[in-house]
Order: C-alpha cells, then structure tokens, then sequence
C-alpha cells in the first residue's frame, strides 16, 4: 500500500532564503523532478518564511514545508536555518537538495550538509542525472580556468547552484501545491546581530548592460576610475569592477561587482581592464559575447578568457582606445 | 564556555591552512586538457593568509599565540611552510591525511575537527578560543571547510568576516554579504572565515624567514588524533571525482599588438567593429 508520504519521498527540495534565486531554483527542480518522475519541495525557514512559501505556490512547487520555532510558532532566526532543513530533509526524504548558493546559501548549505554528514557539491553550473540516479555536476575550480566533473551518489544529494544561472520559474496559472507546516526546537542564540546595513546601490543594473567596461586591481587610484567610466559611456556601456575594487577598497559601489560573490553578466562586449582573471571573476563573467582583456601580466589568466588580449599598461592603451573610439564616433556624427 | 573565560587569558588562536597548487601559474597538460599539477608551484591558499593575518594581529592586541594546522595528502615545500611561521605563526602541524581517502570537505572538517583537539591538548590548551578559516580555497573554492569544521566542533561561527575585534571577552565581527553588511558579537570559542577585505597579509622579512627554521613544524599521523577511525572516515559518503579538464575555450585568444598605443587600439577597434560589437 503507498501511502501519502510515500508519494512525497524522493523528490527534489529546493531553498534559497533570498525569494528571487528559489524561483530560479524552481526551474531547475522541476527540471529534475520531471526526469525523476518526484515531486518538487520547497523549504519555506527564517524571517521570510511566508514570502518563500507564496513564492513556492505560485511558481509551481507540489508542496512546501513550512518551518517555524515550536516555541510560540516564531520565525526560524538565521543562525538555526541549517537545524531547520535537517527537519525538512528527515521529514520529505527528497532524493536531490538544491541550495541558493547565496553567501548565506553557501554556509547553510554547508552546516546542513555537516550535521547530515553527507557532501555538498558547491556553486554548480550544469547539473544531470545519470541513469543509476546519481547526480552528476559541474563545477569551476582552479582560478575557473578547469571544470570539475564530480558525481554525488547516496542521497540526499546536496548542492548548490549560483544565483542567476537559471531563469526564474514560471507563475503557474492554477497553483496545486499543498503547504505542511513543521517546527523545530531553536537552540539557543550564539550570535548577537548589533546592526544590519544595506550597502549603497547605484543607480544601474550592470546584469542588463550590453557594454561593460570593467576595473580591476589593475587600477591604481579611485581617481583613475573616470577614465574608465569615459570609455564605458562612449561604448553606450557600464563600469564595473572586480572583487578588489568593490570590497578590498570601496571604490565601486557592490553591485557593481562582477564575480562569484556580485552579478553575473551577459554583455555583448566586455572589457577587463587590470582584471588578473581570478575564479571569483571569470564566474561572472563567462557568458559575454566577446571580451577584450588589458593587463600587463602575460600569465594573467584572464588572457585566456579573452577574444583579443592587449598585454600592455591600461595607463596607455585605455587613453589610446578612448581617444579611437571617440574620434570614431566624431565621424559618424 | 563562559564569556569571562577568556577575557583574563590570552586568546588561544588556531588557522586553518590549506597548501594548493597556484592557480595563477596552474597549465593544461597540453595532451590531456587536464591541470597539469605537478608543475605549478605550491603556496598558502590566498585566504589563509588573511586569515594568519588576523590572527596574528589578534594575537598581538591580546598577547595570545597562534598556531596553524593544514591537512595534506603530501607534505608541502618547506619554504612554504616556513612563511606561515615566519609571518608569526608560532607553530605549524600537518596532519598527513591518507592519500587513499578522498579530500573532500565532509573528511576534511571531521579530521580537522579531531586535529583541533588532538593539537590543543599538545599545546596544553583546554580549548582553543578562536579558529579562523579562509573563506574558500584558492584550488576547489568549496566555501565549506570553514563552516563545515564549525559544525563538527559545535561552536558559533561568522564566516565572510571583514573586520574582527576582541573586547571584554566578547568577539565583534563585521560581516560582508551580497546586499549588507552585518556586525555581530559572539562569545568564544567561534569560528571566523575571512577573505581579502579584511586585510593585506604581511610580507615576512628575511630576517623572520631565518628565524623561523627554528620554530615547531610537526607532523602528526591520522592515527596519532584523538577519536578518528580510518574506517569510519572511509565509510562517509563520498563526491566522486569524474574528470578535471580545461572547457574547450569559446575565446578567440587572439593577441592584439603594435608599435604604439595607438597602433594597438586602432587595431582592437577595427576587429570589434568587424564583430559588430562598437557600432559607431
């Protein structure tokens, strides 16, 4: 006899605490689900548990399990997220577990995996099934210039998935899913949170832009950023930066990174200027239609991501491509 | 496990290093497209040296003492591991894993979890009040071990840390993520991952270089931890490792050069409008 439970057991569950990356998740989830003929499970934890949840529904998940603090039916604080989806996973018996690799992804997904004692493959960017049922992924490693090719085996199969590698799901027109509501104990609080600061967003979307000029630690001084900004404006692009620029030093607001931990972008061209090409980088930056690398070091690797590589100081050739371009430009106007 | 315990001591701190191949002068082998490993120079993976350097500047407010351990399958160039006593450290251990063994970061933060306890009651430690991990290593970039180890020694941890203080006991973190950033105070003992934003790590001097022969560098033997069975590390449920190659690049890779500036942006002008990609 099959009972319900039965029915829900080794599927996929997906959870990402930011709402937008679990609708991603929900393409991918139900991508698998279908292959593996499972249904698709969200893990609605933490202060926006209600919002994943509507989340979940709308964009065609089969059930989301709700969880909240056993004591007064309180929002699960984020330092015990990781106990939360434990519940979760002993509860439904999913077969795949796809986390947001958020930075907040990338460390619940890693607790979690500890407290489970299983592996956890990280920031994959492809993802199959193979016939035995094993999940087979891809992963960068080595500065992102070599693929990883690994297997995840025994289930639960743990893995994360980089923000933006797939389009969100569909709203589904009659959502079908059920809700189930869990709760857990909440260990007591380690952590003390003072203070929250959003961090100062600029007024463009760098995700959308189809020129990007791009700044790297290449550069010597905030100054030299006008430049830069020069040639992105006279290319109908955008300026953005590398890690180094946007968090080693503040030159470039946040969102204006480009890598593992910022944006992913798509441009039609895209210039590295003073970008050495690490992983964090590359990540961001693989899906450009042509890319153009300036940077004096000829080992740097971002000459191998490159269309045309200028091995040569920035401090000349940019000046010198500002001036072509803007004298093209005069031309034709 | 009481905030007082630590504010009349000096911190105990312990790093957490991983030795890798540099992957800025990592090649494909030119047969098989896969990393050629052999012949890439091993160093500290970029993060553990912030992460030494946090620890030694904590250490150096509080008057405490840092010590490193790492997990390897082989023992790394000596002169690499000199720099991590000679920038301060004031001893090393490297625990020889069992090349058998897959180096995965479910393994390697269950023997780094028993490493901690082994190597504390060596230092004649009760606990160690801090442990600091890089966020991610230069060669997998998994961002696990560092959580991953907080977990199996079941203490709070703030990972992506960008600025760390101790006062009174208590430890203040500020934490960077993608849209904030968060300060947090936490009790010891914790865990801390670090990246680069939280500091430039130090260049030893050859005189410290010289020096640092001198100080511990020990190996310990799976065997040698406390509580770690072979056969149970064995036994874990393991990533299997399929294949590592270079993805059959989409890049042109086309070297752009020329007698002058000039010449050189003139001729990377004319290709991208022959692309179509500058279209004035």
């Amino acid at each position: 006899m099959t009972t319900d439970r039965d029915n829900q057991r080794d599927g996929v569950l997906v959870f990402s605490e930011n709402a937008e990356v679990l609708g991603e998740l929900l393409t991918l989830g139900r991508q698998l689900a279908t292959r593996l003929g499972r249904p698709l499970a969200v893990a609605a934890v933490g202060s926006n548990a209600q919002e994943l949840l509507k989340e979940g529904l709308a964009r065609g998940a089969d059930e989301v399990l709700v969880v909240a603090a056993s004591a007064g039916n309180a929002a699960v604080p984020d330092e015990s997220i990781p106990v939360a989806l434990c519940e979760v996973i002993r509860t439904s018996i999913p077969t795949i577990v796809l986390i947001g690799a958020t930075r907040n992804g990338a460390e619940l997904a890693a607790r979690t995996a500890q407290f489970l004692q299983v592996p956890c493959a990280c920031s994959c960017v492809a993802m199959e099934l193979d016939d035995a049922g094993g999940l087979r992924v891809d992963r960068r490693v080595y500065g992102g210039r070599f693929v990883s090719r690994q297997l995840l085996q025994a289930a639960p199969r743990v893995a994360t998935v980089p923000p933006r590698r797939f389009p969100r799901a569909e709203n589904v027109a009659e959502p079908r899913g059920t809700s189930r509501s869990l709760s857990i104990a909440v260990p007591a609080a380690r952590l003390r949170t003072l203070s929250i600061n959003p961090r100062s967003r600029s007024q463009v979307d760098i995700s959308k832009a189809q020129v990007i000029v791009s700044a790297g630690r290449g550069v010597k001084q905030m100054e030299d950023l006008a430049q830069l900004e020069r040639l992105a404006s006279t290319l109908g692009g955008v300026l953005a930066g590398s890690r180094p620029l946007t968090g080693d030093v503040d030159w470039l607001p946040v969102d204006r990174r480009i890598g593992l931990s910022g944006q992913t972008v798509k441009p039609n061209l895209y210039i590295a200027c003073g970008i050495s090409g690490q992983i964090e980088h590359i990540v961001g930056m693989k899906g450009a239609r042509t890319v153009v690398a300036i940077n004096n070091d000829v080992k740097a690797p971002i000459h191998q991501e490159a269309d045309y590589s200028v091995v040569g100081d920035l401090y000349e050739i940019v000046p010198a491509l500002l001036e072509a371009c803007e004298k093209a430009k005069g031309k034709r106007t | 496990m009481t905030a007082t315990g630590i504010a009349s001591t000096p911190p105990s701190i312990l790093v957490c290093l991983k030795f890798v191949p540099d992957p800025a002068q990592l090649q494909a082998d030119s047969a098989t497209g896969r990393p050629d490993l052999a012949r890439a120079p091993i160093r500290i993976s970029t993060f553990d040296e912030n992460a030494i350097e946090a620890a030694l500047r904590l250490a150096a407010e509080h008057a405490g003492r840092v010590v490193a351990m790492s997990l390897c399958a082989q023992v790394p160039p000596k002169d690499v591991v000199l720099k991590a006593l000679a920038m301060g450290v004031a001893a090393v251990y490297l625990v020889r894993d069992d090349e058998r063994l897959a180096h995965d970061p479910l393994r390697v933060a269950t023997v780094l979890a028993a490493a901690a306890r082994t190597i504390a009651a060596r230092e004649s430690l009760a606990r160690w009040d801090l442990v600091i991990c890089g966020e991610a290593s230069a060669d997998e970039y998994n961002q696990q071990v560092g959580p991953r180890l907080a977990a199996s020694m079941n203490v709070p941890a703030v990972t992506y840390a960008t600025a760390l203080s101790l006062e009174g006991g208590v430890l203040r973190a500020e934490r960077g993520i993608e849209d904030r950033t968060e300060v947090l105070e936490l009790e010891p003992p914790a865990l801390i991952t670090v990246g680069t934003e939280i500091n430039t790590a130090r260049m030893p001097t050859v005189l410290q270089i010289m020096g640092a022969g001198r100080k511990p560098l020990v190996e310990l033997a799976l065997a040698e931890l406390a509580g770690i069975d072979v056969a149970q590390l064995e036994a874990l449920p393991g990533i299997e490792l399929l294949d590592v190659f270079s993805p059959p690049s989409v890049r042109k890779r086309i070297a752009i050069s020329g007698d002058s500036a000039g010449e050189i942006a003139a001729d990377l002008l004319r290709r991208l409008g022959i692309d179509g990609e500058v279209t004035f």
